[in-house]
């Protein structure tokens, strides 16, 4: 029965990680950025969404504010920051949104105090069970939202025209440039949606331990990468199931291993583990 | 040398001394410094200010009361980021200012890294709460006000195992030098209070969610849960232990110590009994005061723990440089050394190694807020090491 619950709690993490590191990788495919400024607009998300829902009085209206506007933030990011540096090595980008995620975490403790915000009233404490198991209502959220938004980022990229613009601008920027495909267009969309999916999991995040910290980026900045890498570099699906299996794996190793290794170096040792077998990734991308 | 070049340098070497003796002479009546460094950004911000807050009221409070010998007294504080590789070169620099006496309001790494270098460069270091056990064997320039992580685990032990009476108790413990000191202490007390420890477990300090954890501790179904951890973690960690259902009591440490702990946990916070420095219901005049002008000089803040404990070492440092003078740092040792006072802590003494001396402060949370307990006055369980 443990095992159950162990499974079912390494699942809603991992449904978070996949969350924040699908954004990561759509990134990762289309301008071959390691986008460590993902996890500053992550925090941007849980902040707008605290700061309404408690002005407000509804985590709806924070959520609907939140979401795009970190979308619309991460735009900007690719606008003012990624796109002036797009000719030179990858690694000019890598230290740039290294330097930005720096300086919003700091921004956030600079302009809203060290403490961390907290919801004023709370929200989706309730359990919910089936018999003896159960999980709080922001964790089954958290998991209908993972799979409800990976699945309809699923059919805007297999299903419309614009997704078959995106695919194409991923696999051969020049050949889709060649064939009329606004690649300019893609990338714009492709961070707002990114950025908007990282927001979703941070609010989730927020509402689950009812804190939001300048430094709640950190951990989900560092662990995304390993995912991404895990999963893959660029490849959604290969992130999406990496993401799965680091969050069983982790929730089993703190209860079974956590003696000897804590939870960040259980999800390191698995990520060496995975690359000295397999060093493309467990899924590659081609 | 000729004559001419002979006169020159010894010109140059009487206006060096008058300057340097004009300079010495403009030190004697500006400000008295005291070094302070604290982690004001990075992880552990939060601390760094409340340890900030809680060093500038003692501050302010002497220098409304006169100051030092008539000269105010001012602080320089330094950010170590709560980083122990800032603390040697936050050591040097507060060496080569010259600051008769320094406060850390920061964590163990950054302090015991530089306590070493303080004692080596004979200055007096008084370490607020950081609680590794290494800080005060560094050499006798070096002092601590807050119990060492052992001490409070003892006290843990016998407010869990004699006081509360619960005997099957789970240990869940931050992996970091402060979680282990306080299970050291935990685990080495409780066979004295028929304490049997059903299982230890660990979580890193970043964590927030421990949705695994809960979910095996509800399976050892135990009468207590001893946690260590701060705010942080101990908010979402008791929230999510009492969603899950697990109603045991919870008793912490001074990790919690904040009313950011029961903004965070909400409604679970209640009745969660915690071990710590400051007593909020004190009848001491000296907390009594630190309590209500900490709040007056800071609207909407609330004391806690690091803020209570700085406040003291800070004043340990005030009140020995009153006694001892600004330049003989060794007779500034002594009069730490020599402490014995009521301060917004209570009342405390240094033993032979520089730890303190004190009464253990139980806060239990009651309608939101923190609130009188019970006190553990055992100078044998709390007695820390002389060597």
């Amino acid at each position: 029965m443990l095992q159950l619950e162990l499974t079912i709690q390494g699942l809603i993490n991992g449904s978070m990680y996949a969350l924040m590191a699908v954004g990561l990788t759509l990134v990762y495919g289309l301008l071959r950025i390691l986008h460590v400024a993902h996890a500053g607009l992550y925090t941007l998300g849980a902040y707008i969404a605290v700061l309404i829902a408690n002005a407000s009085g509804s985590l709806l209206l924070g959520a609907a504010v939140a979401i795009p506007a970190v979308g619309l933030a991460g735009m900007a990011v690719y606008r003012l920051l990624y796109e002036p540096i797009l000719d030179r090595p990858p690694y000019v980008a890598l230290i740039a949104s290294i330097g930005l995620f720096i300086v919003m975490e700091e921004a956030y403790r600079l302009v809203f105090g060290p403490y961390g915000e907290t919801f004023s009233t709370p929200y989706l404490a309730g359990r919910l069970a089936i018999g003896p198991i159960g999980a709080k209502g922001a964790e089954v959220l958290m998991v209908i939202a993972a799979f409800g938004l990976l699945t309809l980022l699923a059919l805007l990229a297999r299903r419309t025209r614009f997704g078959v613009a995106w695919r194409a601008t991923v696999s051969d920027p020049a050949m889709a440039r060649s064939f009329g495909v606004d690649t300019i267009k893609v990338r714009y969309v492709n961070f707002f949606v990114a950025s908007g999916l990282a927001a979703s999991a941070a609010i989730l995040v927020a509402v689950l331990n009812n804190l939001v910290e300048p430094t709640m980026g950190s951990v989900p900045s560092y662990k995304t990468l390993a995912i991404i890498v895990l999963g893959g570099l660029g490849n959604v699906a290969g992130t999406l199931a990496a993401s799965l299996a680091l969050g069983v794996i982790e929730a089993f190793g703190t209860i079974y291993i956590g003696h000897l290794l804590d939870r960040d170096a259980i999800a390191f040792l698995f990520l060496v583990l995975v690359l000295m077998i397999r060093p493309q990734g467990l899924f590659a991308a081609k | 040398m000729n004559r001419r070049t002979a006169i020159q340098f010894m010109l140059a070497g009487a206006s060096a001394l008058a300057l340097g003796g004009h300079r010495a002479a403009l030190a004697q009546q500006g400000p008295v410094k005291i070094g302070f460094h604290a982690p004001l950004t990075g992880f552990a911000a939060a601390d760094g200010k409340s340890a900030q807050l809680g060093a500038e009221l003692a501050v302010a409070q002497a220098n409304a009361a006169g100051g030092i010998g008539g000269r105010k007294i001012e602080l320089d504080i330094i950010d170590d980021q709560g980083k122990p590789e800032q603390g040697v070169p936050v050591a040097n620099r507060y060496i080569g200012e010259k600051h008769p006496v320094v406060v850390s309001g920061s964590y163990s790494g950054p302090t015991r890294a530089a306590a070493p270098v303080f004692h080596g460069a004979s200055v007096p270091y008084i370490s607020a709460y950081a609680i590794h056990p290494d800080i005060t064997r560094s050499g006798n320039y070096v002092f601590r006000t807050s119990f060492m992580g052992e001490v409070q685990g003892r006290a843990g032990a016998k407010l869990v195992g004699e006081m509360l009476n619960k005997k099957k108790v789970v240990v869940i413990t931050v992996n970091n030098d402060f979680g282990q000191a306080l299970a050291a202490g935990f685990k080495e007390a409780a066979p004295k209070f028929g304490i049997n420890i059903m299982k230890e477990y660990f979580f890193g300090m970043p964590d927030r969610q421990f949705g695994p954890l809960v979910a095996s501790v509800k399976a050892d179904n135990p009468e207590a849960i001893y946690a260590s951890g701060y705010f942080f973690n101990a908010g979402p960690l008791v929230a999510q232990l009492r969603g899950a259902g697990v109603n045991v009591p919870i008793i912490g440490q001074e990790g919690y110590d904040g009313q950011k702990f029961i903004e965070i946990a909400g409604p679970a916070a209640e009745g969660v009994i915690i071990t710590t420095s400051l007593d909020r219901d004190s009848k001491v005049p000296e907390t009594v005061k630190f309590i209500t002008e900490f709040e007056k000089a800071n609207p909407g803040a609330k004391v806690d723990m690091v803020a209570a404990s700085t406040h003291t070492a800070t004043r340990v440092a005030i009140e020995a440089l009153k006694k001892a003078g600004l330049t003989d740092r060794a007779k500034i040792r002594e009069a730490i050394a020599a402490t014995d006072m009521d301060a917004s802590t209570g009342h405390i003494s240094f033993n032979k190694l520089g730890e303190v001396k004190k009464a253990v402060q139980n806060q239990i949370v009651k309608d939101g807020r923190w609130r009188h307990h019970s006190v553990i006055d055992d100078p044998v369980l709390l007695a820390p090491p002389e060597s």
